[in-house]
Parts: C-alpha cells; structure tokens; sequence
C-alpha cells in the first residue's frame, strides 16, 4: 500500500477562518512501512489520518492510494476501499456497545457481504490472534481498555487491509497495555500491512520504522 | 438481498434494545391504523348501503303529483283542477310500456278500522301490485295484492306491521305516544294475528290477505326517495275509488321507475308530453326527478365518507411524523455508531437502507397492532357498546399494515438521507 500526498490542504466548515487545520503537506510512505506521526496537540495529525483514510476530504492539493486517485473516487467506490483496503483503530475503540466481541469483529465481513457462518468462522480466529480467545461472548463493557483494543484491531484485520490508520491507539491506555498493543501493530507491520499511527509516546513512536513530525499543519523537516 | 437481510436483524436489535421509543413510535402508527380500519369500513359500509338502496329504490325515479301551488288571479278564475284517475294511469302504463314500474298511489285518512271489540283509527293508500316493485322494505306473510283483486275490485287488504322502534330515550318514547294517533292501529296487528280474518273499514268488510311485516330498525333496507311514508292499510286502489274512499275530486299521486337512468331526460319529456295532451297547458301537476335526488344523496353520503377517510389519512399522517421523530432521534442518537459503520466500510446506501428498514419496520408492527386493535374496536367493542360492528373485510387490516408500511418509509426517507449525508470523520467525533 504506497501514499503519496501532494500539497495537502484543509480548512474546516466550522474552523477559524486563515486557520487550515493542514497548510500543504507533501509526502510518501511506501507500501510495508511503520510510520509514526507525531506532533503537538492540534496540529492536524487526526486531520490527515482522516483524509488518508476516506473519511473526510482534503479542501486542496492531490492523494494518491496506491497509485489511484481517490479523491474522484463515488461514496460507494470510496466506503468498498475502506471496507478492502484499511483498518482504523481509533483512541476511544468506537466498538458498537450492544455487540458483543464477535459481533464487531463480524461487522466489516456483513458489509463485505459474509453470510453468518462465515463471518463468526473469521471473528473466532481473529480475536484468537489478538489473544481474546474465550472472550468472544462478552460485550465492550464487560471488558478491559487492552482488550476492547484488541478486538478493534481484530475488527480492523476483519476484511485482511493492507493499510492500518491508527489514531493514539494507546491514548487511552495504561503503559502494559500499550506495550502490548504496540507489540502487535509492530507483528501486522511484519505481516507487511502498511501501518501508520498518530502517538504522543515518544517510546512507541522511537519503535517505528520512520517518524512524521507535524506542527500547525505542516510537516516539520 | 444479503444487505437488506443485515439490516431487518440489525432493525430487530435496534428496536428491541429501544423498546420504550420503539413502542411510543409505533403506538403513533398504530393509532393511525385504527382510525384508517374504521374509517374504511365506515366507507364500505357507506357503499353497501348505497348499493342497497339502489337496488331498493331504483335510480330513474320520478313522481307525478298534484301542483298545489297553483295560484289564480281571481276566486272567480278558479275551477276544480283535473285529477288524474285510475283510467289516466293504464292510459299512461300502455303509452310507456317500457317502464318499469308505474305504480298510482291514492291515499284515504282517518279511516276507522275495527276488529271484533277493538276500534282504531288508519289510514288506507290504495295501490296496484306496481308498488311493490319498489321501496318494498318488509318481509311478506300471505299475498300481496294482485290484478285479479284490482280488476274486480275487491275487498281485501294488505296490514303493516311496525318493528319495535329502535332503542331510545323515554322521552322519546313518550312523544312518540303522545302524537302517534294511530298507535292504537300499530298495537292491534302486533299483538292479533289478523292474516285471514276480516276487518271492517269505514264500515265495509275487507278481508285480511297479507301482512307487510316491517324489519327491525337494523336489518332493514333504506330507501333513497326521501319519503318516510308510513303506510297502514294497502287495497286495491280501484276498490277505494269505487267504494268512495277516494273521492272523484281526488287525483292519483303516480310513482313512476323508467328503468334506466340513461334515457332518463326523454321518458321525462314523454311523460310531460302525456300530461299535457291529457290535460292540456296548466301547471296541474308537477313531476319530481327524483333522480336528483337520490344523486345528491348519494355524493353526500360520498362526501361524507371521504371525509372519514381523510381522518384516517391525517391519523396516518400523525404517525408518519411520529416515526420521523423517532427516526431523526435515532439518528442523532447513533451518530458515532453511523461513523464507525461507516469507516468499517458501510457505503451511504447501507446506512439509508439501516434507517429505512427500521423504520418500517416499526410501521409493520405498528400497522399489525393497530389492525389488530381496530377489529377489536371495530367488531367486539363496538358491538358491546352498542353502535353496531363495523364491516371489517380481511383486505382492510392487509391495506391499513401496507399503508402503515408506506407511510413509515415515507417519513424516514428524510432522516435516513440525514444519517447518510454525515460525513464520516464528523460522525465519529461526535459522542
Ligand atoms: N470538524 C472540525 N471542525 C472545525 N475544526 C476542526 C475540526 N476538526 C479539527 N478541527 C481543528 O483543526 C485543527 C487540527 O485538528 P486535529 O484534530 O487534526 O488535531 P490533532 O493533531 O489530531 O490534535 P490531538 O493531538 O489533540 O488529537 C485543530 O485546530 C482543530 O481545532
Ligand atoms: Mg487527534
């Protein structure tokens, strides 16, 4: 999974007007690569995350995913290359709460078009390499933050991407739990998934393969 | 297929995990289908009622009677109108054989009839076997009066005998007994059996051939000519000419049934045209359409029904909005939950149809509880509180849950275009 942006810009609705939350960012990150991206608070991390991962568009400038320009791209073509192509993984989890483990693992196979059956079959396995065997049953609140992290990472493999967006996937974590969870983007990254992940852990970040420093929107040299 | 499957078991989960605003949206749905159920029965049995007072009373109805309303200019001016006799009336059968009913009607009043020690007053109408081709409500013992007895002009007669009134207040009751004279006429063929005995009127013997038994208030057929006529005593209207109950003086009222509505116009101007080569230019007598009428009964009582109808549309309308409600709530409810179906990959159209579904599904169950409510108000209920069951055919219930349905994904189609128009990185930052 290769990205390359050019001239990346984004000025929000709602934003301060002359403040675009990214001011032209350039850059590539070749397919296989572990990239930290790092930066004081507000400087447009999630921003940029956002927009690499389909959610949201930039105001200017060009990406390319893959060599394809996905910003032309339909709602539909769009939310398929989600649903194929990344995984997220975000601070807060954003596990569905009335579902239990197997359930969210399943939900990006039921969009996939998985019938039942099938959908459980891979859920199982899945949490079962994010080391959640036994706890397919439980919902979110019935379990620890490492945990419910782990069953979004497992949601995020659910349809096998070959990029991972993670956003402070440990912000809400206590230094055990991250480690852990750190130790497993680093074991998908040797799979050969793409990874990029938005820290403020100087230590997490330093394990990455190459690190993005970002400030007021811009790429800091 | 599969994606509308996936979102009837989502739309389940939904629905059962907000029971309280699942139930209060579909109560407003289901309100809805009540009031459609007995609106559209009232409808239907509006129609059926029509129906049966079409085949009652006819359509192409016209009645010749005599123009009071003339005015003279001077007392001296005035001479007795022509009346229109017995013989008038065959003239007129030959001339229009096409008819299908021409039936004359000549009416006596305060007649005294007695039987054995009791003594009432009557009135008695003389007709022809005619009459009973239309506006016949009653159900018939013995015969009813035939050609043979007009041609001979005997004496005998047909009774009515009224039904119990239909249930109302005593106050009613009492004035109904203060200023019904001839209610002494009404409780002696209730409570003696006079088919086959003889009667004397006025002093002549009739014998008693049939009793015209009216239906009780709820099985009995309306007519549309407008005339609550309350008949007593039919004879042969030849025998009451000829024993003077009807004087010479007297003209034959004649109700009249062309047949068919279609040449209606000209049996009209053909019986004017007999009129006046008969009797000449005077205003003698007048000839009510009461095709008019009966139309203008008929589009009131349409009228009447469409507006219940509407009702049932507005309460459907109501509940569509109450759907909307609980949709739009939903969707502010489950923002975040939309931004991550969204970044795990469900497209716009996967979150419209979630929204969609779901809400009409909550219309199906509320359109299966309300046609479920509204037989029960419309038959048992109804029935127990006395205001008489509605017809409630099984297509009713299947139109009002469809209805129910449609109104639903009407009114989510709004909300559902609301969900799948956030964008996903705004959706997943809201808590
Ligand atoms: N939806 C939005 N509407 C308006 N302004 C926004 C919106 N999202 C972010 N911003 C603004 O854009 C800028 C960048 O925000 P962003 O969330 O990308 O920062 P961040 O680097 O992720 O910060 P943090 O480390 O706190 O998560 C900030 O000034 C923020 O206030
Ligand atoms: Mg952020």
């Amino acid at each position: 999974m290769s990205i390359s942006c050019f001239e990346l810009t984004k000025v929000y609705d709602g934003g301060k007007a002359g403040w675009p939350a990214l001011r032209g960012l350039s850059f590539e990150i070749k397919m296989g690569e572990f990239v930290a991206v790092t930066g004081p608070s507000g400087c447009g991390k999630s921003t940029l995350l956002n927009i690499i991962g389909l959610l949201d568009e930039p105001t200017g400038g060009r990406y390319a995913l893959n060599g394809r320009d996905v910003l032309t791209l339909s709602d539909r073509e769009r939310s398929d290359t989600r649903r194929d192509e990344i995984g997220f993984i975000f601070q807060s989890f954003h596990l569905l709460n009335r579902l239990s483990s197997v359930e969210n693992v399943g939900l990006p196979l039921m969009y996939a078009g998985a019938d039942g059956a099938e959908r459980k079959e891979r859920a199982v396995a899945l949490l079962r390499k994010v080391g959640l065997h036994g706890k397919e049953k439980k919902i979110p609140l019935e379990l620890s933050g490492g945990e419910r992290q782990r069953v979004a990472i497992a949601r995020a493999l659910a349809n096998s991407p070959k990029l991972i967006l993670a956003d402070e996937p440990t912000g809400n974590l206590d230094s055990a739990s991250s480690k852990e969870i750190m130790q497993l983007l680093v074991d998908l990254n040797a799979e050969g998934i793409t990874v990029i992940m938005v820290t403020h852990d100087k230590e997490l970040a330093a394990r990455a393969g190459r690190n993005i420093r970002m400030r007021d929107g811009r790429i800091e040299q | 297929m599969r994606a509308l499957f996936n979102a009837v078991k989502t739309g389940f989960t939904e629905i059962w995990a907000h029971k309280t605003r699942s139930v209060l949206s579909f109560l407003a749905i289901a309100a809805g289908s009540v009031v459609f159920i007995d609106a559209f029965s009232a409808i239907f049995a509006t129609y059926e009622r029509i129906e049966k007072q079409k085949e009652v009373s006819g359509m192409a109805r016209l009645k010749i009677s005599q123009n009071y309303s003339q005015t003279y200019s001077s007392p001296d001016d005035y001479v007795p109108p022509p009346v229109i006799t017995y013989e008038d009336v065959l003239r007129l059968r030959e001339k229009l054989p096409g008819f299908y009913m021409v039936s004359p009607e000549g009416r006596d009043w305060r007649n005294v009839l007695e039987y054995g020690e009791h003594r009432v007053t009557t009135s008695v109408m003389g007709v022809t076997p005619e009459w009973t081709k239309r506006d016949f409500i009653y159900k018939l013992r013995g015969r009813f009066l035939d050609w043979h007895d007009v041609e001979n002009k005997l004496r005998v007669c047909v009774l009515v005998k009224k039904a119990a009134p239909p249930p109302g207040n005593s106050f009613n009751k009492s004035m109904m007994k203060k200023y019904n004279f001839t209610g002494g006429f009404d409780t002696l063929v209730a409570h003696n059996d006079l088919l086959g005995k003889t009667v004397s009127i006025d002093g002549f013997t009739f014998t008693v051939i049939g009793i015209l038994e009216e239906l009780p208030y709820s099985r009995r057929p309306e007519t549309m000519t407008g005339y609550s006529q309350e008949y007593k005593v039919l004879a042969p209207v030849t025998t009451l000419i000829h024993y003077n109950f009807i004087g010479s003086y007297q003209t034959l009222d004649v109700s009249i049934d062309t047949g068919s509505e279609q040449n209606f116009e000209e049996s009209l101007r053909k019986i004017n045209n007999f009129l006046k080569i008969r009797f000449g230019d005077g205003d003698f007598f007048i000839v009510e359409n009461q095709l008019e009428l009966i139309r203008e009964r008929i589009a009131a009582s349409m009228k009447s029904a469409l507006v219940t109808i509407s009702l049932g549309m507005l309460a459907f309308l109501a509940g569509g909005i109450g759907i909307m409600n609980v949709t739009l709530a939903t969707v502010f409810a489950r923002t975040r939950e939309i931004g991550v179906r969204r970044a795990i990959g469900a497209s716009r159209r996967d979150i419209m149809l979630q929204f969609i579904v779901e809400a009409v599904m909550l219309g199906l169950i509320g359109g299966v509880l309300g046609s479920a409510l509204g037989y029960l108000w419309g038959v048992p209920v109804k029935v127990m509180l006395g205001m008489g069951g509605s017809p409630i055919k099984a297509w009713m219930p299947l139109v009002s849950v469809l209805i129910a349905a449609f109104t639903a994904f009407v009114f989510a189609i709004y909300p559902a275009w609301v969900a799948a128009g956030l964008k996903p990185a705004d959706a997943l930052r809201a808590e």
